[in-house]
């Protein structure tokens, strides 16, 4: 019996030992071959090496943690910002956004622009020139022939790329020379900084023609999975699926070599499992907690380090203004909102009737702010507006004025359209915590003005879900909605075009608001007439005014970015159109 | 025999293909994939319509059903929608770190549950009976979450900071160089599930020796002056040992689908996590996937077993 209990405790041992070997040796991602380089000074146009710099005994490594696995590490074939994350450290695009929220150039030379010649007098042709000297971080010269090929594999109707919005209005992209790209577009697109470039909300990096020209379906193809080649500081060697990936300093990176010898980055299930490892210094960092946890990790501080960057996405609640005859034949929608917010003085007195500078203080610590309009913390934000204090005595006045009146059950009513109807409707969102605690707060602000706010928190999945699945905000099934979204780095936003809102024989159609306004829409459209950016930005000015006036929205806080690392690990600065990543070949550890 | 064999499978067959029904309607309906986009301004309308169509999403339900039952019944549970890679690659990718822990997890688990429960029966209603009563009832209503958590707080976040040696809060990290480290890893999320499922296994152990030590056969191995662990071991266990086995052999199928909460808590890269991150994207096939290799598994696992107990128990005949 004994010696069989040994025996079978042996086996069991050397097959936990087979099975976990057979784990690692599954994935086809193993370590690519990584050589020390000489980094000695190397002669003009010369790559500094042709492979990542290999890990030196005793060398600088940072891991962070994901809680969620890329999965695609190429853009233009995903749209999870984790991925773009990662393309971030491993490629570069030709120009990106700073941690001011500046455009500055990657790859090229310098920003195109109408006084260096760089865009046409009539928008229509961007000319970008490449820097000397780039190489792949496999020695290979990048050069504008890369540029017009990422353009080619984006259209080439033998892929899939996630998204070809912006790259369907190229006509051609030419390359006269290996460092100069001449972009010529069908039409005017104003948002072409968006094209080719990166950062957290676009992911635009080139794609290397040598490792993936001739090839179609690349959407499946290993390399767009996993680029072992690349342009970042970093170059993705390892990936272990589930477990954790491992990048290595570029020796030809643009910005020059990386302090870091090491970057991993582990997957974890969720942010308290990263919480756990931030404390035990298993991991350096993770980018992704929510502003709920902001109070937890103060408490860790000084073993955990706390950041919160105020970002340009926000939260809003809005509206349904929905009509079913449209306005001047436009925009007709499914349902008719709920009455009384056609009402302006109701609208505002529920804008005022939200104390929203106290949600921002306690649900998130003061750290961001309430939004000025939907551009917050962005270069095309009005400055001139400013926020509507919470004055619930004045919102209380304006839905007298607008003849709702105090019932017995404390609920206001009104007539509306001929209609008695009472101020009590439904509120649709997710069931993210902070969106749950923030409404328990509305709710409780707006009682106190005799307004009844009925929560109704639906998994994303239905409250976004498509117009033939009934979804809420497609089908115009709601009263007030809220959810978090953000116009950067491009201010464009179909959002308010009466042609977008969307009924049955427009069910993709975008403007969720269900508002048609007829005027805004076209200011709206206006924006696009022109590449001219002090141009646009005086129209999206106007636009947050009007929008402001007509109390469409109720933009209730800007969301934080809240990242987490440990003492020792040097990051920063960061800004909320860069993310963390921009300029990782300046991480460094303290050690 | 090979007639009940012939009925099982048929009856198998029906029974899975109703399984896949259910798990295709549920998972369907469980949420939109495209919705996860739906906010984001990186993709247009027209990008989602894309993305649908090449998805297979706008095409109505019964035939998504049939495509896919259709390559399933070739052995091809197709592609991810995300990751873009064949499902069975990605099954691959995981299952091993799985049964590693599966397995390494289910022989602590019954030595253990074999341990307690003897010694809970031999000492029936004493207090080392009472003490084990007592810890397997905690660890039986103990949310697994709650004693992953706890464990992991105490021995890997409590620890360091009190300068003793600490395990690590999780991962695989297998590293041909030090396959120590792997183990090491193991242990945390090993001890959770230990703690929780030989609570359960102990009970059946004590009750079922219980039963066999009042029976007559041992009183006739005690009146033949055999000894106390010669009695225990040779005679009593084996019986005992019986429903045991049969447990076991029907956990084992459930191995294949790793456990979500640990594997999440210890971030363990298996088919539990694998699950639950692609159940959170509306990832159809990938979760169908797995449900699918799980529901084969439990229904050959049982007819296996109950062929199996006419062999282990030859007073069951099948008919």
């Amino acid at each position: 019996m004994k010696k069989n209990t040994y025996v079978l405790l042996s086996l069991l041992v050397l097959a936990s030992m087979v099975l976990a070997a057979c784990g690692a040796a599954t994935p086809a991602m193993t370590e690519a071959p990584a050589t020390e380089v000489a980094m000695t000074e190397a002669p003009a146009c010369a790559p500094a090496g042709t492979e990542p710099v290999a890990f030196p005994d005793g060398g600088k490594s940072v891991t962070g943690a994901f809680d969620q696995e890329p999965d695609s590490i190429v853009p233009y074939f995903s749209q999870m910002s984790f991925a773009i994350w990662v393309t971030q450290l491993t490629l570069v695009g030709l120009a990106e956004w700073d941690d001011q929220s500046a455009f500055v150039p990657e790859l090229a030379a310098e920003i195109p622009s109408t006084e260096n010649g760089g865009v046409s007098a009539d928008g229509l042709t961007i000319t970008w020139k490449l820097k000397d000297c780039l190489f792949w971080s496999d020695g290979t010269p990048l050069t504008s022939k890369d540029v017009k090929f990422t353009w080619e594999a984006v259209m080439d109707p033998g892929n899939a790329p996630a998204s070809r919005t912006g790259y369907d209005k190229i006509a051609s992209v030419e390359t006269p020379d290996d460092l100069t790209v001449v972009i010529k577009f069908a039409e005017l697109y104003p948002p072409w900084q968006t094209l080719f470039t990166q950062g957290p909300n676009n992911g635009g990096a080139i794609i290397p023609e040598h490792i993936l020209g001739g090839q179609t379906a690349l959407e499946t193809n290993d390399f767009i999975r996993m680029p072992t080649v690349g342009s970042g500081p970093f170059v993705l060697t390892e990936w272990i699926p589930g477990d954790y990936m491992t990048m290595l300093p570029n020796p030809n990176y643009v910005g020059g070599l990386a302090k870091l010898d090491r970057v991993q980055i582990r997957f974890v299930a969720d942010s308290e499992a990263a919480k756990a490892a931030l404390q035990t210094g298993d991991v350096d960092w993770y980018p992704n907690f929510s502003e709920g946890d902001i109070v937890a990790l103060k408490a860790l501080e000084p073993g955990v380090k706390l950041t919160v960057v105020a970002g340009s996405d926000f939260e809003h609640y809005f509206f349904n203004l929905g009509r079913t005859e449209g306005v001047d034949g436009r925009g007709k929608a499914d349902n008719e909102g709920f009455c009384p917010f056609k009402d302006i003085n109701v609208r505002h007195a529920i804008t005022i009737g939200i104390n929203r500078q106290a949600i921002v203080d306690s649900l998130l610590s003061g750290y961001t702010a309430v939004p000025v309009s939907q551009w917050p913390n962005t270069a095309w934000t009005n400055t001139n507006l400013e926020v509507e204090s919470y004055d619930a005595d004045k919102a209380a006045a304006l839905l007298e004025e607008a003849g709702y009146t105090l019932g017995a059950d404390g609920i206001r009513s009104g007539d509306c359209n001929g209609v008695e109807t009472k101020l009590s409707f439904n509120f649709e969102t997710t069931t993210a915590p902070i969106r749950i605690e923030a409404a328990l707060a509305v709710q409780s602000d707006l009682a106190k003005i005799g307004v009844e706010f009925k929560q109704i928190h639906t998994p994303a999945g239905t409250f976004f879900g498509q117009y033939v699945d009934g979804g809420p905000l497609t089908t115009g099934n709601y009263d007030l909605g809220g959810y978090t979204t953000g116009f950067y780095p491009d201010p464009y936003t179909d959002n308010f075009q009466c042609e977008s809102v969307p009924n049955a024989e427009k069910p993709d159609g975008t403007n969720w608001y269900h508002n048609c306004d007829p005027f805004l829409s076209d200011l709206v459209d206006s924006s696009l007439a022109t590449v001219d950016i002090a141009a646009r930005k005086l129209i999206i000015d106007e636009v947050q005014k009007y929008v402001a006036e007509n109390y469409y929205v109720i933009p209730m806080y800007a969301r934080g970015d809240v990242f987490g690392s440990t003492p020792r690990f040097v990051w920063g600065p960061t800004g909320p159109q860069s993310n963390m990543n921009w300029n990782a070949e300046m991480w460094d550890v303290t050690e | 025999m090979w007639s009940y064999l012939a009925r099982r499978s048929a009856q198998a067959f029906f029974t899975l293909l109703i399984i896949t029904v259910l798990c295709f309607l549920l998972t369907r309906f469980s949420g939109d994939p495209i919705a996860q986009y739906a906010a984001n301004p990186r993709m247009s309308a027209e990008d989602k319509a894309a993305l649908r169509e090449r998805l297979g999403l706008n095409q109505p339900l019964p035939v998504q059903y049939f495509k896919w039952l259709g390559l399933a019944a070739q052995g091809d549970l197709g592609n991810s929608f995300f990751a873009k890679q064949p499902v069975t690659k990605l099954i691959f990718q995981r299952l091993p770190n799985t049964m590693a822990l599966m397995f390494v997890t289910e022989f602590f688990t019954i030595i253990a549950a074999l341990i307690l429960g003897i010694i809970s029966a031999v000492k029936q209603y004493s207090l080392l009976d009472n003490v084990i009563t007592t810890f397997s009832f905690i660890g039986f209503s103990m949310p697994i979450f709650f004693s992953a958590l706890g464990l992991l707080l105490i021995f890997a976040v409590q620890f360091k900071e009190w300068g003793l040696p600490y395990l690590p809060t999780g991962a695989a990290v297998w590293d041909k160089k030090d396959p120590v480290q792997y183990i090491y890893n193991m242990i945390l999320p090993v001890t959770a599930l230990v703690f929780v499922q030989s609570a359960g296994y102990s009970r059946f152990v004590r009750t079922s020796m219980l039963e066999v030590l009042g029976s007559d056969y041992i009183r006739t191995a005690r009146a033949k002056g055999l000894t106390t662990r010669a009695v225990l071991f040779k005679h009593a266990l084996r019986n005992a040992a019986l429903p045991l086995v049969t447990i076991v052999g029907l956990d084992i199928p459930f191995f294949l689908g790793g456990a979500i909460v640990t594997e999440s808590i210890f971030s363990w890269p298996g088919m539990g996590r694998l699950f639950w991150e692609y159940a959170q994207r509306s990832d159809y096939p990938v979760v169908l996937g797995i449900l699918l290799i799980i529901s084969i598994a439990v229904v050959t696992f049982t007819i296996l077993t109950d062929v199996l107990y006419t062999f282990v128990d030859p007073r069951i005949k099948i008919s």
